[in-house]
């Protein structure tokens, strides 16, 4: 019994550092949310004016957010994710920061 | 793409009722209380949780930003309301029939007044939205002359969108 615990507490410990490696490894993203109101036209004008994407790709990030409910249209570091995360509110356009899902 | 003028045409009844729902939108966000965001779901609307999750990181980005983010919203509608100039005050019914609100007038605005006009047009949608209980597209009563407006600001917004595009 002694002999298992002292082996398998140091495993644990291991573990859980590699966890909080890797967690924190993980970039952050901008997220921008489906809502009933903003129109398309409109959300892919904020996406090539604000992030210059071109209309293809502003596109394509509307039409995700309008069909799977959200879009992650950024990521990188936290406090920049934050300032995307700003100015979509100041466009009226609903966004959230995350980390990157595991 | 954003260096061009935009030449909006806008008949006087339509220039009356949208200097009157921009004045009232900047008299909401005049009186918002920077501490309890919440209080007001349209005000909430405009200030959202920057973290779905973890209220205390969306407390702290919202202690940093949101007044900032209401100022510029002010100067957005104060903008609007000085290109619009001056309008004729909201008819009574009965003045409804005068021809004088049908007359065409013209509005000259440059990309940053552009901007402030989109962005003032969608979020007094937002507000109106919030106001009117929109949960889901088309959602409508039809009958509340309220949506006749709501979808005026979407034509209006949608027209400016397509003037700055490039395309």
């Amino acid at each position: 019994m002694g002999v298992i615990a002292s082996l398998a507490l140091p495993d644990l410990g291991e573990d859980i550092r590699v966890d909080e490696v890797a967690r924190s490894l993980r970039p952050w993203q901008a997220v921008v949310w489906n809502d009933p109101v903003n129109l398309m036209s409109y959300v892919v004008h904020v996406f090539r004016e604000y992030f210059g994407y071109s209309a293809e790709e502003a596109t394509r990030l509307m039409l995700a957010v309008h069909n799977d409910g959200h879009a992650i249209v950024a990521e990188g570091a936290r406090e920049q994710m934050e300032l995307h995360v700003q100015a979509m509110h100041d466009y009226g356009l609903w966004a959230t920061v995350r980390q990157a899902p595991e | 793409m954003n260096d061009r003028l935009v030449i909006l045409e806008i008949t006087r009844i339509e220039a009356a009722h949208l200097a009157a729902l921009v004045t009232q939108f900047l008299e909401l966000l005049e009186t918002s209380d920077d501490s309890h965001p919440g209080r007001d779901p349209a005000i909430a609307r405009l200030v959202p949780d920057a973290y779905r999750d973890d209220p205390e990181a969306a407390q702290e980005f919202r202690d940093v930003t949101q007044a900032d983010m209401i100022a510029r919203r002010i100067d957005d509608a104060g903008l609007l309301l000085s290109t619009l100039g001056a309008v004729e005050p909201l008819p009574g019914d009965a003045a409804l029939d005068d021809p004088r609100y049908a007359e065409v007038m013209t509005v000259t605005i440059d990309s940053d007044e552009s901007r402030a006009w989109m962005r003032t047009l969608a979020a007094v949608r937002l507000v109106l939205a919030e106001r009117l209980g929109i949960q889901v597209e088309d959602d409508r009563a039809d009958d509340d002359p309220r949506f006749g407006i709501y979808d005026w600001l979407g034509y209006r917004l949608d027209g400016l969108v397509h003037a700055i595009s490039d395309d």
